[in-house]
């Protein structure tokens, strides 16, 4: 449904997107999983076509977004992260403009128009004005407008930011009731937890680079069933790679350094909590001091740590 | 050109949530030409003149030069300035004794040397109504051509900055301060310094044949509220922007023609609102014969929708809002000078009226 093909795009010098490709399947939710500033947004604006991509190609529902701009236009809905709204005029006139934008009219637009009211939870103040609604109540008729023409493939940047976790929860349950009807959804967020329990395949992205790509099963699997340990406090540095790499040889662990500061070092391995003690005993024997541990079993958040060697949200 | 409707029904939609606007570009020109009307039919062609109280907290170098800004040149006729302390200002604005009281807040000059966000205060003498609209419009152009200012002088401001928190200001630093001023006002006077505003009230021509004189005020009258309008309904191209609703459109297939024609068809139906009403009123006051009337609004609303989209494109280029009213402002007060709306073309010198006749202004008052 949405395919793109090493998409790049540069800002003069800068390279935003990094050569990036996936494809997006009819009926499920694609998520792009990536710290601020990783390039969801760019990504996103290049199939939408506010952007002009450098070089690559990106098509949507078969249609070129670049040669055959207003059809492949046609089949998108687009919820952007910065809310786009007509703040003086009325939710249900924002509805209706957009619907004809996209070629709705008569009977259909208002058919579509009072179901999308339903479904954001605004029927009932469909004639105020915007700008009297709580920040929330406006992410959701962004929302809503991005998908009144119910279009086959969708583009959710963000949706969530901002909204309280009850209408969080509303927000889900409308994207999997599109996903059900056979939507393609480009899902970004930068909470693993959302694309945990959202999609169905992710793409992992930083600095404009995938860096890795999969169902969410898939992805855990390459995690291994590994826990995440991290310890803060001092860390001589070549003294503690020397005392890993020894607890390594003679205990025979699947003991892995990951990231090395000098107050911080962050390790991997199964079934941690049970090999701490030894763990403790090498690095104090190598003039480390620990002063805080924490230990994390294996899911998305990990996965992002153990590629990039950072955290996903500093 | 389903879309075009659409987008013509969206904007008059929420143009209707600010009628409050429109009714005032309306009611401002109305009034100025009640006014006008008055002094000639009066006859005594005295220039009106006022009194602005300035109450300067901050007591700066700077804060004196806007206070001169007031007594210079031909406002300095027509307004003469007077320094009061706030209570004072207060009183006498209150009692009716001036056209308007300026506040310039302590720290005034400080603020603005840093960039900082800072009010200037102007209360105007509801009671009376062309001098505080000069006043208002003049405490505008100062603020924005300081913003300039300040953005150009950057490196010199910095100087004297450090010169001054240093206490040690030698001359050689100043001089050379002055000098590298010079320079830049220089490059860039034709930028920074807009034609100057003129205000000018004019004797009425003796030998005037039958027409009564303000008569021929009536149609720069009615095109200064389309001037208005024009330019307050083209800051909408700067909303759309801000709001993100033109980027949606441009990720949307709806055409960005339907779009921008029914924007401006939008403009020419509150154009054609207030050039009906405004003429209907001019006419009965003055007894035109109404067979004029559908040639003169047409007129009216072509003019008006042309400078809507000249006034939109400024907007669309403009790298910022602020910039953009600037040069609007800067287009539109000339304009409306040249153009006739003070004064009837016949009373200008020649090469002005020749090119006066050729702005949209000018096109219709000399009819
Ligand atoms: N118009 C632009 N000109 C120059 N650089 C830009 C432009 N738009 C984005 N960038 C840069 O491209 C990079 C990616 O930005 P992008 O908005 O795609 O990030 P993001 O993943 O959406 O982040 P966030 O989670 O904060 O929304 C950033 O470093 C940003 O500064
Ligand atoms: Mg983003």
């Amino acid at each position: 449904m949405l395919i793109v093909e090493d998409l790049v795009k540069q800002f003069g010098d800068f390279t935003a997107v990094e050569c990036i490709s996936f494809e997006a399947k009819k009926g499920s939710v694609f998520g792009l999983l990536g710290p601020n500033g990783a390039g969801k947004s760019t990504t996103i604006n290049c199939i939408s076509g506010l952007l002009r991509p450098t070089s690559g190609q990106v098509s949507v529902a078969g249609f070129d977004v670049q040669k055959q701009a207003r059809s492949a236009k046609s089949s998108l809905g687009v919820v952007p992260q910065e809310l786009a709204l007509y703040e003086d005029l009325p939710a249900i006139d924002n509805l209706r403009f957009w619907g004809k934008a996209y070629g709705l009219g008569g009977g259909k637009l208002e058919s579509r128009v009072s179901a999308v009211l339903d479904t954001i939870g605004l029927a009932d103040r469909a004639k105020e004005l915007p700008k009297k609604f709580s920040g929330g109540m406006k992410r959701r008729l962004n929302f809503g407008c991005g998908i009144v023409h119910s279009p086959p493939v969708m583009l959710l940047d963000e949706p969530t930011v901002g909204v309280d976790p009850q209408s969080r929860e509303r927000l889900f349950e409308m994207v999997r009731a599109e996903r059900d009807k056979g939507t393609c959804i480009l899902y970004t967020t930068h909470y693993m937890e959302e694309a945990e329990r959202l999609c169905d395949s992710l793409a992992i992205i930083d600095h404009g680079k995938l860096i890795a790509q999969g169902s969410v099963a898939e992805l855990s699997a390459q995690l291994g069933a590994r826990d995440v340990l991290q310890l803060s406090g001092a860390f001589p540095s070549d003294e503690t790679k020397r005392a890993i790499g020894s607890l390594v040889d003679s205990s025979g662990l699947d003991l892995e350094l990951i990231a090395q500061e000098e107050d911080s070092i962050t390790l991997t391995l199964s079934s941690a909590s049970q090999h701490l003690p030894a763990i403790f005993q090498a690095l104090s024997g190598a003039g480390g001091k620990i002063s805080e541990t924490s230990l994390r079993s294996p899911n998305l958040e990990t996965l992002f740590l153990l590629l990039t060697g950072k955290e996903l949200r500093e | 050109m389903n879309f075009l409707l659409s987008a013509l029904i969206k904007d008059l939609a929420r143009w209707r949530e600010d009628a409050a606007a429109i009714l005032l570009w309306m009611a401002i020109p109305l009034m100025i030409g009640g006014l006008i009307t008055s002094l000639m039919d009066g006859g005594d062609g005295a220039k009106p003149s006022g009194v602005l109280l300035i109450a300067d907290l901050d007591d700066s170098l700077l804060s004196g030069l806007v206070a001169g800004a007031y007594s210079q040149g031909e406002l300095g006729e027509l307004i003469s300035v007077e320094s009061v302390t706030v209570t004072e200002g207060t009183e006498k604005i209150n009692a009716g004794d001036a056209s308007g009281l300026l506040i310039i807040p302590e720290g005034f000059g400080d603020a603005f040397l840093e960039s900082k966000p800072v009010t200037l205060t102007l209360k105007t003498n509801p009671s009376q109504i062309i001098l505080p609209g000069i006043i208002t419009d003049v405490t505008e152009i100062l603020l924005d051509a300081g913003f300039y200012a300040e953005q150009l002088f950057r490196d010199e401001i910095e100087v004297i900055k450090a010169a001054v928190d240093d206490d040690n200001i030698d001359n050689a630093v100043v001089a050379s301060i002055a000098v590298a001023m010079q320079q830049k006002i220089e490059a860039a006077a034709p930028y920074l310094f807009p034609p100057a505003i003129d205000i000018e009230v004019v004797e009425p021509p003796a030998d005037e044949p039958g027409v009564p004189l303000a008569l021929l005020y009536l149609p720069g009258i009615i095109l200064m509220a389309i001037m208005f309008a024009a330019n307050g309904l083209a800051s909408d191209y700067w909303t759309e922007r801000e709001q993100g609703t033109l980027r949606r459109l441009v990720s949307s297939p709806g055409r960005l023609a339907g779009f921008l024609g029914g924007k401006s068809l939008a403009a020419g139906v509150v154009i054609a609102l207030i050039g009906g009403l405004t003429l209907i009123i001019g006419f009965l006051y003055h007894g035109v014969a109404w067979a004029k009337l559908p040639s003169s609004l047409a007129w009216v609303t072509a003019s008006g929708v042309a400078l809507f989209d000249w006034f939109g494109a400024i907007q669309m280029i403009a790298p910022t809002q602020h910039s953009a009213n600037l040069v609007t402002s800067m287009l539109l007060f000339p304009l409306l000078m040249v153009g006739g709306s003070f004064f009837p073309l016949a009373a200008l010198p020649g090469w002005i009226a020749a090119f006066g006749r050729k702005t949209p202004n000018g096109f219709i008052t000399d009819r």
